[in-house]
């Protein structure tokens, strides 16, 4: 369009109606301009820019740090339940989390084998003792998992190949995945074959390695037939038990099953199917203790301090920039376009904070990992999860900044 | 035709403040500007120009009175109706108030993003073509930091008229400029303006540029004072 050759009788008949313009911007020019024009404003500053980059980053990897622990440790201590591979658990009803069992009567074992859907039924018994490190000599508290190896009931990755070595009195099986104040169980029965080893008072031989990895309660495990754990635990009563483990028929509705036997067995036990015995006990962890408190209140902080971060940069943007908006308000530009502007700049940030974080997170969870035995993993649960907690971080800060727009007055322009 | 009149204000009054601190700066104001009219406005400093063109320019709301600009009644006008107004305006600060980070060429186009339905292309091209009229065609990419004073208030100028207004209001233009690009910003801009056939409000103390002006209206104690109409001026 030539600008300067209008006509002055078309600029008159101007004067009572806007033009008419031709249909050709996209629809989503409303939103699309405010971020192009919020784009051009943050990348104008580069420092700044940076300095709100890592402020979103900062807040990005506290969060995944504390979400990433708080599930470790969960799952952790979770471990040694979790890895119980039984159909149907029977514990104490007072019993609130695995490592202080209240004991039943072994006799529920032969009760609930009368049930036709159950195959095999075995007691499980849990104690701690100590180990003496082979390697230093040090004692170290170690959990003891005594239970029928033979039947098959109970599985741990590993345990098959060492069924009968464990039959023979004073054999244990060393969780590989234990805490390496342990020693190196694992050289030492490459160098020397099966050695010995101080659980408690007794002397016992170490034939084999299992995996299950440490937990809340125990920083390493020993797996052992009944016969041996009475011999390390000498207190212990044969005539109770800890935890029962129950197999069912192949092709049974565990639920139903679950069902038949809590209608069948007294009321000293609860019924529980494997994966209700792990959410038992990580509940206990979760609630009756402050770790789950401890980790959310972690993760607020890492919002808070981002949450800041990102307002006062937004904030100083408008303030310093306060005559410029209030022009842009003179020359016609609604409230709307303007708070679109920030919560645009707002959002911009929360994407190019989080994408570094993430990345970052991930590599941190790997090393941190690593040097802590904590299983932390990335997933796109957790990743998706972060993103819209950073991203209404900022929007948050975004419309906190926003009410600086209104001190951009278009009157004070002339 | 009084009904095409750009500008019509009949009886405007306005007063700054509440209760004892009120503190009348308008009184009684009667103006119009024809079409293509380009109207300077003189007057000593705290006599009310500024006030009066904030209140055309629909940056405040009315008090009393009525003022018709382009067709819109102010008086008792929505905050919407008076935004929609301002984006047929042609606004020239003091200052000229170009967005640092942003080019010349893209601070012209967006005043462009305000009519709906243009391409990017379209408010790229028309920019620069705008920016070709002020005799700034090779400086669109630039910055207003790499700008002159001058130059910067061309770029504003052009930001003004790019949208085609139907009505240029502007606030001593040339103030902050040195004597001979206030001059030649004034100029620009009233051939530009009588080329587009736009109206021009303009308030100035500078003596220079009274040339340029169809009509100089003097104020004086928030009135306009009688004696001075029709004082055209030679040239243009
Ligand atoms: N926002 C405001 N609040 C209160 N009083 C104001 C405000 N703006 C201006 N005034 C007063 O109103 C009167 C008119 O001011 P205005 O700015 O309209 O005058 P002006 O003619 O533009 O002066 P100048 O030539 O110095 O720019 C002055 O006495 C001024 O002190
Ligand atoms: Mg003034």
């Amino acid at each position: 369009m030539n600008v300067i050759g209008a006509a002055p009788e078309q600029a008159a008949g101007r004067v009572s109606a806007p033009p008419a313009a031709p249909r050709g911007g996209g629809g989503l020019d409303p939103l699309r301009l405010p971020m192009r024009l919020a784009w051009r404003q943050l990348r104008a500053d580069r420092a700044r820019l940076l300095s709100a980059i890592a402020g979103v980053l900062f807040a990005c990897v506290l969060v995944f740090m504390q979400l990433g622990f708080r599930s470790a440790l969960f799952d952790s201590a979770t471990k040694l339940l979790g890895s119980m591979q039984a159909d149907i658990f029977l514990i104490h009803p007072m019993t609130l989390v695995s490592f202080k069992p209240e004991t039943m009567p072994r006799s529920r074992v032969s009760q609930a084998l009368a049930l036709p859907e159950v195959q095999a039924a075995v007691p499980i018994y849990l104690a701690q003792s100590t180990w003496r490190n082979p390697e230093t000599g040090r004692r170290r508290a170690i959990q003891l998992v005594g239970f029928d190896t033979e039947v098959g009931v109970m599985d741990f990755p590993g345990l098959a190949p060492l069924v009968e070595a464990l039959k023979r009195p004073d054999t244990v099986a060393f969780d590989r995945r234990s805490r390496p104040e342990f020693g190196d169980a694992a050289k030492l029965l490459a160098a020397r074959g099966p050695f010995d080893v101080q659980v408690g008072s007794s002397r016992m031989q170490v034939v084999g390695l299992i995996e299950i990895g440490p937990s809340f309660g125990a920083d390493g495990n020993l797996v052992m037939s009944e016969l041996n754990f009475r011999r390390i635990a000498k207190e212990r009563r044969r005539e109770t038990v800890d935890l029962v483990a129950i197999k069912l028929r192949p092709g049974t509705d565990r639920s139903v099953a679950v069902a038949r036997l809590t209608a069948l067995l007294p009321p000293d036990v609860r019924v529980l199917a494997g994966p209700e015995l792990v959410a038992h006990e990580r509940r206990y962890w979760e609630e009756a203790t402050p770790i789950g408190f401890i980790f959310a209140f972690g993760s607020l902080m890492g919002l808070v301090v981002g949450m800041v971060i990102v307002y006062q940069i937004l904030f100083s943007d408008i303030a310093t920039h306060l005559k410029e908006y209030a022009t842009l308000k003179a020359i016609g530009f609604g409230n709307g376009y303007l708070r679109r502007v920030v919560l645009s700049a707002a959002l911009i940030l929360a994407v190019l904070g989080f994408v570094p974080g993430l990345l970052l997170s991930t590599f941190l969870y790997d090393v941190v990992g690593k040097g802590t035995f904590l299983p932390l993993m990335m997933d796109a649960g957790r990743a998706g999860g972060v993103f819209l907690l950073i991203f209404s971080m900022c929007g948050v800060a975004g419309l906190l900044a926003m009410r600086k727009l209104a001190d951009a007055n278009p009157a004070d322009m002339f | 035709m009084p009904l095409d009149r750009p500008l019509e204000i009949r009886g405007l009054g306005y007063a700054y403040g509440e209760g004892a601190l009120r503190k009348t700066v308008l009184r009684d104001i009667d103006l119009s500007v024809e079409p293509g009219e380009i109207v300077l406005l003189t007057g000593p400093s705290g006599s009310g120009k500024t006030t009066l063109l904030t209140l055309i320019g629909a940056l405040r709301a009315m008090q009393e009175g009525s003022c018709r600009v382009l067709g819109q009644e102010l008086m008792g006008a929505p905050e919407a109706a008076r935004v929609a107004l301002r984006r047929r305006i042609g606004f020239i600060f003091q200052q000229h108030n170009l967005l640092g980070f942003l080019t010349a060429q893209q601070n012209v186009a967006m005043a462009l993003e305000l009519q709906p339905g243009l391409r990017e292309a379209e408010r790229l091209s028309r920019a620069t073509a705008m920016l070709g009229a002020v005799g700034l065609g090779d400086r669109g990419p630039s910055r207003p930091s790499e700008l002159s004073g001058g130059q910067r208030q061309r770029v504003a100028v052009a930001r003004a008229l790019v949208g085609d207004p139907g009505l240029v209001l502007a606030d001593e233009p040339t103030a902050a400029l040195d004597r001979q690009s206030g001059g030649e910003v004034a100029r620009l801009l009233r051939d530009l303006a009588r080329s587009q056939g736009v109206p021009i409000l303009m308030v100035t103390h500078d003596p220079r540029i009274l040339d340029i002006a169809d009509r100089i209206i003097a104020m004086e104690d928030g009135r306009i004072l009688p004696t001075t109409r029709a004082e055209a001026a030679g040239g243009g």
